[in-house]
């Protein structure tokens, strides 16, 4: 009969789709057959068919906790959550909030002025940074003398006996550069390396975090950012 | 009745999730992870592939929540089914292009009796009853591939069978147990 013959394709066909839902076929085929059946609304309900069948034996995957940190990692991906916010995150927040404080480093130029007066290649190439952030206390002035040397003027701040302020460069994307650890209520100089050097210039950021004595101990900032700004020409 | 409730509360979850809902996300996570996790661990039976899995898996989830037509499958069924193919797709990516035969899908044998594939709900007794019809060895190996993912490669090596045995084994399996399930 000719009903039979009709059925038994069918049947056939809704057994290739069966096994393209259990996941049987090869990955060729599994992607040729998939496509095959996006285009055509009979495949789709024979797909649906099968997945709503099979899906009846379910109860059978028995349940295991998720170690605790998946939902974590699924939110950062997600929402861009973390549980402490990275250095970069914090200086892209404080970035606009130095812009202000370039008014203080403009006023404190003036010390500058009355110092010997540099050579004229030398303050072609002088910059400036006032390095703060909101809800710090900690305030310095950063001035680059062209010559490799930059200067630093502590405004305000203080860290306790445990603790000790160590500076960063951090340039074009690249991790933070330590510049070593600087003194508290002082003036001071620090030397910039030759590492620094390489990207130094108009946009590189200084920043200052809280490490414990003696400066991070792996060479990446561990503590809070309590100031940072960007550095711009005079 | 408690799972309906259960159900109709996931069902929910993943409504409020198509509208950026990060609480419902949380939630929807917190009920359903476990169950997902057992998906793919049984699948990848690997710790640590089921751990990245489990994340594209949610990722998807969220990604994907406004296709969700409650009504149309259990929502829990809609969840499993992301699970379970992403972990098959990280499979098939492994496993050699020979396995490919070239099956194709003959367009000129379109409509099959679809009415009677119309509104299939998911009614467990009726595949076990189905499965039951055919022979022990060959329920369990459509179970295998449903439940653990197994290719006919796996497959036959389990059954102890040459692979196209297996596939003319389970291809005749597949066409009864349609044959039971539209009966």
């Amino acid at each position: 009969m000719s009903d039979d013959r009709d059925d038994s394709a069918g049947d056939r066909r809704g057994a290739l789709v069966a096994e393209y839902v259990l996941g049987l076929l090869g990955p060729a085929d599994h992607e040729r057959i998939g496509r095959q059946i996006e285009a055509d609304p009979a495949l789709q309900r024979e797909r649906d068919f099968w997945s709503a069948r099979f899906a009846a034996l379910d109860g059978e995957f028995a349940e295991v906790a998720t170690p605790a940190h998946v939902l974590e990692r699924i939110e950062a991906r997600l929402f861009g959550v973390e549980k402490k916010p990275s250095v970069w995150e914090s200086l892209a927040l404080w970035r606009g909030i130095t812009a202000g404080a370039l008014a203080v480093a403009v006023a404190a130029i003036g010390f500058n002025v009355m110092r010997p007066a540099p050579s004229v290649t030398a303050l072609t190439t002088q910059l400036v940074a006032a390095l703060e952030a909101e809800g710090s206390d900690v305030r310095f002035l950063a001035l680059y003398d062209g010559a490799g040397t930059v200067r630093l003027t502590a405004l305000s701040g203080d860290v306790t006996s445990e603790q000790d302020l160590e500076l960063w460069a951090i340039q074009g994307g690249a991790d933070p550069i330590s510049m070593g650890v600087i003194p508290v209520n002082e003036r001071s100089e620090v030397e910039i390396s030759e590492e620094i050097m390489a990207g130094w210039g108009e946009g590189s950021v200084l920043a200052i975090t809280v490490e414990p004595k003696g400066g991070a101990p792996e060479g990446k900032p561990t503590g809070p950012v309590v100031a940072a700004g960007e550095v711009h020409q005079i | 009745m408690a799972v309906q409730a259960a159900s109709a509360d996931i069902a929910d979850l993943i409504a409020r999730c198509s509208l950026h809902d990060r609480t419902a996300f949380r939630t929807l996570y917190q009920r359903t992870s476990a169950k997902l996790f057992g998906v793919v661990l049984r699948i990848l039976k690997n710790r640590a592939e089921a751990e990245e899995a489990i994340q594209e898996v949610y990722i998807k989830i969220w990604q994907r929540a406004d296709r969700f037509v409650a009504g149309q499958y259990s929502p829990i069924s809609w969840l499993v089914a992301i699970a379970r193919n992403h972990a098959l797709d990280m499979l098939r990516a492994r496993r050699p292009a020979g396995e490919d035969i070239d099956a194709a899908l003959d367009i000129a044998d379109a409509a099959p009796n679809p009415e009677r594939l119309a509104a299939a709900s998911e009614d467990g007794a009726r595949i076990e009853a189905c499965l039951a019809q055919l022979d022990a060895e060959k329920a369990d190996a459509v179970r295998g591939a449903y439940l653990d993912g197994y290719s006919y490669e796996e497959l036959a090596q389990r059954f102890a069978v040459p692979l196209n045995t297996m596939r003319t084994w389970l291809r005749r399996s597949l066409i009864r147990l349609r044959e039971c399930l539209t009966a």
